[in-house]
């Protein structure tokens, strides 16, 4: 016991902020200071062999180390690296001076639970939630675990449990919290401001560490066994390695480090844990993926910050180069920026600083002088530039020799599950959604759509809705494997990276229209955290958009969920998450009718005639769509409310309020007497002929067969007609064949009988003469030789 | 006691001023009467060095005052932009006082205001009499702020006209306004530096022109955040107003009066309150201001023309008019708003009926 803790004055204890470039930077100098034999880095164990690679040039951080259990990608950790972590700057000064570098915590192994449901279907979710509750705690500090990974932030899951304290998160940003700072990293590069050594540094940290630990109750069991891992290994390194070793571990692990515990007791604590084989491998990250709010639980607010105070960490203009992002981010958007602006806003902020006693100015100052100076005050407009300015955009790159992507491997095991060969020759293939495997292989050829890999095609699209078949032609190309390398950030499963990138998708979408479509997506490949994502923002923006058209356009596809969307959710075993999405999806669906209709007189005015088009057909559209949800009673009131305002409004486009003429009149919401005033008096004289045209077009272009049958309208248009004069009836020829076009010649037939009062029978002039019957045998004589070409005389 | 209506606010508070130089030894800025931090001190309360309770005279964010000392302490000019209503004056007012002890160099800024009132202006008997010449000048506030290095507001800055606005681009930039009469010009002290207030949701106003607007350091003052701390400016403004116009306050005021503010912060906030529903916001601004004058128009009502009972029925016409400032969309978003949130909610049926009968 004496003699280890003796030893250990030859181990140095580099307490860091995970992904700090401060300490990031006092680390490497650090570093070079203490020349160690062997670094020993705060990461899985088992995945000690593949750290050399993260220093291979062909690794452009982001990156992430991912492991998982060889069966089951679906319970995937990742442990990212951005070129601003302090463990990413150790292992490339390890390579650098040619020193040993280990991984030092618990085995990437014993973070897998197991899972007794099926890897494929998408768990019950209060499990999910449960398990990913548990994964998020175990896993917080280091590793961020698939399903937070396959998670916006949005969804309960992702969002890490109120019971784990923050300092076990980022104990730094405590720290600077409790000295007023909202940003770690500005606080720390206040501290080197006034401790210029490394060395004292990394002491006062892990003093401060002390203090926060004293009054911690009870470690929980994980972190305990995480701890004692890590002091064996290093003791183990000890016996190794002649010389001063350097730990770099997560500051708030470094007072348990540090501490003297027996060996065997550390051993007993790490006794049954599961042995499971573990298949790890790189992945390339994305700088957003970095930050906390985007579900990772050891992310830092800040991404785009931190890469900005590493990059400027031997400058001394900082802030100058920050404003001037700013400036370069505005003037992108059309703002006005000057470079007196920029000298303002940053003596705005040297003068905050001042204010504040802080020795010079960190994020905040720069943020709020931005406000001030650049911004004229708004708030909102910082909001805008936050996301580029903030988490950055920049993808990493892995080596080509990295092991093989789990989303190929999954992919394999799906085909296997659904008994599908990728096969480059066209093949159809026919799904029964009832039948369990049916709707396993369906999912699947809809998931992998969403990925952007069109293995299979859905034939009769949009007419299988309804039905519980769909055809698919299935055709595999190599590329495909390389878009599931790409969408390897979004996740390790099909499932998580699916519903990870239409997440994003949604996050992107900005006309209701396109989101109720992605919504569809959603639900059709099951992917209920992205449906239930889409449906948040859907309602989000459905309030704020006063957009009638796009409201309109949304109403079919939303109609099409509500009504099929549990057709293939009650086959499939998962079901309450999607049927109280649908039951939420229908309120919203209605409140969706109600606005576009309130909305609907005042988009209805003065459209010319292409949008006019577009609107009549978007109404009829979302007509259907409301029938086919049979929606209640007031909801379709008030629906017909919209539609009878623009009829009463005289500004109304008049296809338009033929069109809504028309739906009332179907839905007997008016009656026959009024509809026969009403286009009475929309055709009468004192119209303009094109509007009464237009009028008359959008009653009748879907539906012209109603004349045959109602008197009282034949006879209201038949009298406009007729009371036309030739150029007007010549100048709208070609709208009156539009508006017939769509009878058949049967139907024509009948319309022009009746339009001639004789039911059935023909005109007086067309009836055949008497002896018609005879004569025409004789024409027909003469006529077929010359018809078909066999002249008798020839 | 004085016998004015209203004190300047470093007579009011003199007693607070006085204790916070006295502990005052931190850095401060030339011709300054107190530190930078000890005037967020006066702003936001505390404690003076001798222990004198400071009240606060701002109630809001830190962060805010903050910049807006940070600014006044370099030369920048400080622009309080916000909705009415959002303590811009009494912030300005509070600052100067402060700062240099004198919160009157002040000027009001109308569609009236011309040149003379903003450089300095003529005594025609001594113009008349000397010719242009030093006797005969007469200064303004921002004349006599520069002179003195003090501190000049500027009220309503956008309502005068551009041209107007304008004259302050040398005075800003150059610290000196020429005075071409005289072949001179006065230069400003230290210490000098002026406050604008200007209302961000107005209209009928002069836009600041970007030469100007890249002088000011901009704070934008919200409304508050809180609705308990709104609801009670409320009900004490109400009242104060129904007290001095006579009106009889019934008993039931503190209710409508959280109805009010609930629908009214809903409404420009762009949500409801339990934040599941996001709603459209209408183009008038809805402040604190607006509801007081809706709820003390609703007393009026009720005194004069029903017996003094305060139902939805008085307040409904007078939130109408506060709402709908934009006949087409303004009507469209109320609409919206009652058929999807006021229609299902309890407690709220007599404003959704009484609501829409008003619209």
């Amino acid at each position: 016991m004496g003699k280890d803790a003796s030893a250990l004055d030859a181990v140095s204890f580099f307490g860091i902020r995970h992904h700090g470039p401060g300490s990031a930077a006092s680390l490497v100098r650090a570093l070079d200071e203490q020349k160690p034999v062997a670094v020993l880095i705060e990461g899985p164990a088992d995945a000690s062999a593949l750290l050399p690679m993260l220093a291979s040039p062909a690794m452009k951080p982001p990156v992430a180390l991912l492991c998982y259990p060889e069966d089951d990608p679906s319970q995937a950790s990742f442990w990212p690296f951005a070129e601003f972590s302090p463990e990413y700057q150790a292992t490339l000064w390890a390579m650098a001076n040619g020193v040993p570098v280990e991984f030092i915590d618990l085995p990437s192994t014993a973070r897998f639970v197991e899972k007794p449901a099926k890897p494929t279907d998408a768990s019950p979710p209060a499990e999910t939630v449960e398990t990913a509750a548990e994964m998020v705690e175990t896993a917080a500090e280091t590793a961020e675990t698939a399903e937070a990974a396959a998670q916006e932030p949005e969804a309960p899951a992702a969002a890490l449990p109120p019971a784990l304290p923050p300092e076990f998160r980022d104990p730094v940003g405590v720290l600077a919290e409790a000295a007023g700072y909202e940003d770690g990293e500005s606080w720390w590069a206040d501290l080197i401001e006034q401790n210029p050594a490394p060395g004292p540094i990394f002491s006062a940290i892990a003093d401060a560490m002390n203090a926060l630990r004293a009054d911690l109750a009870h470690l929980p069991e994980f972190e305990a066994k995480r701890e004692a891992h890590m002091r064996l290994a290093i003791a183990a390194a000890r016996k190794r390695h002649e010389g001063p070793l350097a730990v770099v571990c997560g500051a708030w692990h470094v007072p348990a480090l540090q501490g003297a515990v027996a060996q065997k007791d550390d051993r007993a604590l790490l006794k049954g844990l599961p042995r499971k084989k573990a298949a790890m491998t790189w992945a390339p990250w994305t700088m957003p993926r970095l930050a906390f709010a985007h579900g990772y639980g050891a992310g830092v607010d800040a991404p785009g910050w931190c890469a900005h105070v590493w990059h400027t960490r031997a400058r001394r203009d900082g802030a100058s180069r920050w404003l001037t992002r700013i400036a370069y981010i505005l003037r992108e958007k059309g703002h006005l920026v000057s470079t007196a602006a920029l000298i303002e806003a940053e003596r705005l902020a040297l003068a905050l600083a001042a204010i504040r006693s802080r020795p010079g100015a960190g994020f905040e100052e720069l943020r709020e002088a931005a406000v001030a100076c650049l911004f004229g005050g708004e708030a909102l407009l910082w909001k805008t530039i936050e996301d580029t300015l903030l988490l950055g955009n920049e993808v990493g790159e892995i080596p080509a020799d990295a092991p093989l992507a789990p989303l190929i491997e999954d992919l394999q095991r799906h085909q296997k599950a659904a008994r599908l060969k990728p096969e480059a020759l066209e093949r159809e293939l026919a799904i029964d959604l009832r039948s369990e495997s049916g709707l396993f292989r369906s999912t699947l050829l809809h998931r992998l759509l969403v990925l952007g890999v069109p293995w299979g095609r859905l034939l009769d699209k949009g007419g299988s809705r309804g039905t519980f078949r769909e055809r698919w032609m299935l055709a595999w190309e190599p590329e495909y494997a390389v878009q599931l390398v790409e969408k390897l950030v979004y996740g390790a499963t099909i499932e998580q990276a699916a519903s990870a990138y239409l997440a994003e998708q949604l996050g992107q979408a900005a006309a209701l229209d396109a989101l109720a479509e992605l919504i569809r997506t959603a639900i059709t490949a099951s992917l209920p955290v992205a449906a239930s994502r889409g449906l948040a923002l859907f309602e989000e923006r459905a309030a704020r958009s006063s957009n009638c058209p796009e409201m309109l356009a949304a109403i079919p596809p939303l109609a099409d969920i509500v009504r099929y969307g549990d057709a293939r959710v009650s086959a499939s075993t998962s079901s309450s998450a999607s049927t109280s999405g649908l039951g939420q999806l229908g309120v919203l669906l209605q409140r969706l009718i109600v606005e576009a209709a309130i909305n609907l007189p005042h988009a209805a005015r003065e459209l010319d005639a292409e949008a006019a088009g577009e609107m009549t057909e978007r109404i009829s559209a979302a007509h259907a769509g409301i029938r086919l949800i049979e929606a209640p009673q007031d909801i379709l009131e008030a629906w017909f409310r919209g539609l009878e305002a623009v009829l009463g409004d005289a500004r109304a486009t008049p296809r338009v309020a033929g069109r809504a003429a028309h739906i009332l009149y179907e839905a007997e919401a008016l009656a026959a007497d009024e509809a026969v005033t009403l286009l009475e008096r929309r055709l009468s004289p004192g119209t303009p002929v094109v509007d009464a045209a237009g009028f008359l077009e959008g009653f009748f272009s879907a539906s012209a067969m109603r004349l045959a049958h109602d008197e009282g309208l034949r006879r209201a248009v038949d009298g406009w007609l007729t009371g036309l004069d030739e150029d007007d009836f010549t100048a709208h020829l070609p709208l009156l064949r539009r508006v017939f076009s769509g009878l058949d010649s049967m139907e024509r037939k009948r319309l022009l009988a009746a339009a001639l009062g004789r039911g059935p029978s023909l005109p007086a002039h067309l009836v055949p003469a008497p002896d018609g019957g005879a004569g025409w045998q004789a024409h027909l004589n003469i006529l077929h030789p010359l018809l078909t070409g066999n002249n008798a005389d020839g | 006691m004085s016998d004015l209506l209203r004190l300047p606010a470093e007579q009011t508070y003199a007693l607070e001023l006085e204790a916070l130089a006295r502990g005052d030894d931190a850095n401060k800025p030339e011709n300054w009467k107190l530190s930078p931090q000890s005037v967020l001190t006066y702003l936001l309360g505390g404690k003076a060095g001798d222990g004198t309770v400071i009240s606060p005279k701002y109630v809001g964010r830190r962060r805010l005052m903050e910049t807006a000392v940070a600014t006044l302490a370099t030369d920048r000019a400080l622009l309080l932009l916000g909705v009415p209503g959002t303590a811009k004056s009494w912030v300005s007012e509070h600052l100067a006082a402060a700062i240099t002890g004198d919160s009157t160099m002040l000027i009001q800024c109308t569609a009236g205001t011309d040149e003379n009132q903003i450089r300095y202006g003529w005594n025609y008997a001594q113009l008349l009499a000397k010719g242009p010449s030093e006797e005969a000048l007469v200064p303004t506030p921002l004349f006599r702020a520069m002179q003195d290095g003090k501190l000049c507001r500027l009220e309503e800055l956008t309502r005068m006209g551009s041209d107007v606005q304008d004259t302050l681009i040398t005075v800003l930039s150059e610290k000196m306004m020429p005075v071409a009469e005289l072949n001179s010009a006065i230069y400003a002290r230290r210490g000098f530096n002026v406050i604008a207030t200007a209302n961000n949701r107005d209209k009928g106003v002069n836009e600041l022109s970007s030469a100007l607007k890249r002088r000011f350091n901009v704070v934008v003052l919200p409304l508050p955040d809180d609705m308990d701390e709104e609801v009670a400016i409320v009900a004490r403004r109400v009242s104060e107003m129904a007290v001095s116009l006579s009106l009889p306050v019934p008993k039931n005021v503190q209710e409508e009066i959280s109805r009010v503010l609930t629908i009214f912060r809903e409404l420009r906030a762009g949500a409801t309150a339990d934040g599941k529903t996001t709603l459209k916001t209408p183009s008038g601004s809805l402040s604190t201001a607006e509801a007081i004058a809706t709820v003390v128009g609703g007393l009026s009502q009720a005194a004069w023309f029903n017996d003094g009972s305060l139902t939805a029925q008085e307040l409904a016409a007078n939130m109408v008019g506060a709402i709908i400032k934009d006949p087409v969309q303004d009507k469209a978003v109320l609409e919206e708003y009652l058929e999807t949130v006021l229609k299902k909610r309890s407690g709220y049926s007599a404003y959704y009926a009484a609501l829409n009968e008003a619209v």
